[in-house]
């Protein structure tokens, strides 16, 4: 402390109570926060194994071998392939998406109408993601109702476009999950966006003479650019994360190898099979993509303001 | 924006139909389980699917209104362990909402209203941690927890989520705002640093607690991932866990399956009911992150 507080003793009491009152949240975030990533890292660099109470330090091996070897069947390659399939067939229709419902909500004339299209859309977040994967798993049943309404969209009759079968399919059907259970949450965060934006620019541009299509690409899509990447950034990473709706789909019996995403992987490898340093190479790769992405979001946020 | 009043134009009409088709497929899977949960198995896969329940189905000698219900109660060998494991639910999921509100109110006071050396550099330090994913530290945590001997029990499932970031980032948030004379006032008066938290401080928080206790009490209640590292037991098994091993046990029991799922959601639909507001809030809220 320096002089002044000396002087002061108020503000010295000032600061008192102000470490007082954080300390408690500080050392929760010590211990189960920064503790176990760094614990993930020291560990990668070791040979750990659930059983064995010694560890060896092996270096970069388990690194090496993710890179390199298969991992049983299941490698690292096929998981980085299956998150980034995931991430990036749910996140870009579901911002596209919720953006133009997001928009279409707001020319509606009452705000009754918007609060009620807001709450019905909202419905599926409230359920939990194992209900939600419990419900689609009936309904992409051969017989199921997905499977019926996909016949009569295609115009196809009885055919099994095997949902939970094919590897394609899914892992379209994970993403159609997703992206259903979040679609109102997203539609939200954009009305929250558009209703920020002051009417008076809307009403200059009527004077100007633009029509709703033209407004919408110059005034609203560029007032509304940072709360799009930060939308976009968010479901990003929240996708990464993915782990309920895969997870349920296997134990009812899907096949592992579409939908191993990361997280996936390394339950199955770390807590199934035991590989607690393979298993933590993988969540420090999975933690530098992530840390990546925010930063770049940092990057993205500040830069890019916009003043109304 | 839409300055015409009166007939409804074409493009409105669009929009109309664009809104409701959205809304039939958020709404319809929900309604789905609602009628499956009173259907067999035949019915739910019928083709084509009828919506309405039929009355065969509640009328034969060996089916009542609740046969599905009873099913998802008792489990796959009777052992009813379903309660058990709602219970465990709501306890993990209240303790949890209440101690991040209490947690997090308490930091993000310390640091919104409390010059002190450090205090931005604690800030960020919490914000940081919002980059560490709960998913790449869940085996370290998992190592820890059994070494400790918590595995099996309430600790364990509660304690590495006694707090969040995000808590202590919106509770600042909005605590900069509040006008610091009241505070200064309150210590005129004599009042204690403590008891101004708890009686000025606190009662003027009530959105954003209602805010985040939601949001904690749904990300527990939704929680897979940890339960399904740390409950081996039976009984200590949460919601999640119990539909995941009752969808794999009775594969071919859709009813009962739709009726638990049913069932694990009536206390989520409750709450969304009372207090929708602060459901929408929560996400409203998030967006203004970038601030």
């Amino acid at each position: 402390m320096s002089k002044k507080t000396k002087k002061y003793s108020i503000e010295q009491k000032e600061a008192r109570w102000g470490l007082l009152f954080t300390i408690p949240c500080v050392v929760f975030f010590a211990i189960f926060s920064f503790y176990p990533i760094i614990n993930a890292f020291i560990t990668s660099l070791t040979d750990a194994k659930v059983l064995s109470r010694t560890r060896e330090f092996v270096g970069l091996k388990n690194y090496i071998y993710l890179f390199t070897k298969d991992n049983g069947g299941f490698s690292l390659a096929n998981s980085m392939r299956a998150t980034l399939t995931f991430t990036i067939g749910t996140f870009i229709p579901m911002v596209v998406i919720s953006l133009i419902i997001a928009v279409l909500l707001m020319q509606l004339r009452k705000n009754k109408y918007r609060g009620f299209f807001q709450i019905a859309y909202y419905m599926p977040a409230v359920l939990s993601s194992v209900v939600a994967a419990s419900i689609w798993m009936i309904l992409f049943d051969p017989r199921g109702l997905f499977n019926q309404f996909s016949n009569f969209i295609l115009l196809t009759s009885g055919k099994d476009y095997g949902w939970l079968v094919n590897s394609s399919m899914l892992q379209a059907s994970t993403m159609i999950v997703y992206f259903w259970k979040y679609i109102g949450y997203f539609v939200i965060l954009f009305i929250t966006g558009l209703a920020s934006i002051p009417p008076t620019i809307y009403e200059a541009a009527t004077v100007d003479g633009a029509n709703r299509w033209k407004t919408f690409w110059r005034i609203t899509l560029p007032l509304l650019k940072p709360t799009v990447l930060l939308v976009s950034v968010m479901a990003m990473l929240q996708c990464l994360k993915t782990f309920s709706t895969q997870y349920m789909f296997h134990q009812g019996g899907a096949a592992r190898q579409p939908i191993d995403v990361i997280t996936m992987n390394i339950y199955f490898t770390g807590i199934r099979n035991g590989r607690i340093a393979r298993a933590s190479a993988m969540s420090i790769i999975l933690f530098v993509i992530m840390l990546v992405l925010t930063l770049l979001q940092f990057k993205a946020s500040n830069s890019d303001d916009v003043e109304y | 924006m839409n300055k015409f009043v009166g007939k409804l134009t074409i493009t409105e009409a669009i929009v109309w139909i664009f809104l409701s088709l959205v809304l039939l497929f958020t709404i319809l899977p929900i309604v789905f389980m609602l009628v499956a949960s009173f259907m067999d198995s035949k019915q739910i896969l019928a083709m084509p699917f009828s919506w309405i329940p039929s009355k065969e189905y509640f009328t034969s000698s060996d089916r009542t209104f609740f046969t599905n219900f009873i099913k998802a109660i008792l489990g796959n060998n009777n052992n009813a362990i379903f309660f058990r494991t709602l219970f465990n639910s709501l306890v993990v999921a209240i303790t949890v909402s209440l101690t991040t509100v209490f947690l997090a109110s308490l930091c993000g006071y310390g640091l919104a209203k409390f010059k002190f050396k450090g205090n931005h550099f604690i800030f960020m330090a919490i914000m940081a941690t919002m980059m560490i994913p709960f998913e790449a530290i869940m085996i370290p945590l998992y190592m820890v927890t059994s070494s400790l001997n918590m595995m099996n029990s309430y600790r364990g499932l509660i304690i590495p989520f006694l707090v969040s970031a995000f808590g202590v980032f919106q509770m600042r948030q909005y605590l900069l705002t509040f006008p610091s004379e009241f505070l200064d006032a309150s210590r005129v008066d004599g009042l204690g640093e403590f008891n101004i938290y708890a009686r000025i401080v606190l009662p003027n928080c009530t959105p954003v607690i209602a805010t985040l206790g939601i949001l904690s009490f749904r990300n527990q209640w939704d929680n897979l991932l940890w339960p399904l590292l740390v409950s081996q037991k039976e009984t200590m098994k949460t919601i999640p866990l119990y539909i995941t091993k009752f969808s794999e046990e009775k594969q071919t029991d859709e009813g009962a399956m739709m009726a638990c799922a049913l069932l694990a959601s009536i206390p989520m639909f409750l709450l969304f009911g009372f207090l929708s507001k602060y459901f929408l809030g929560g996400a409203a809220v998030f967006e203004s992150r970038k601030g």
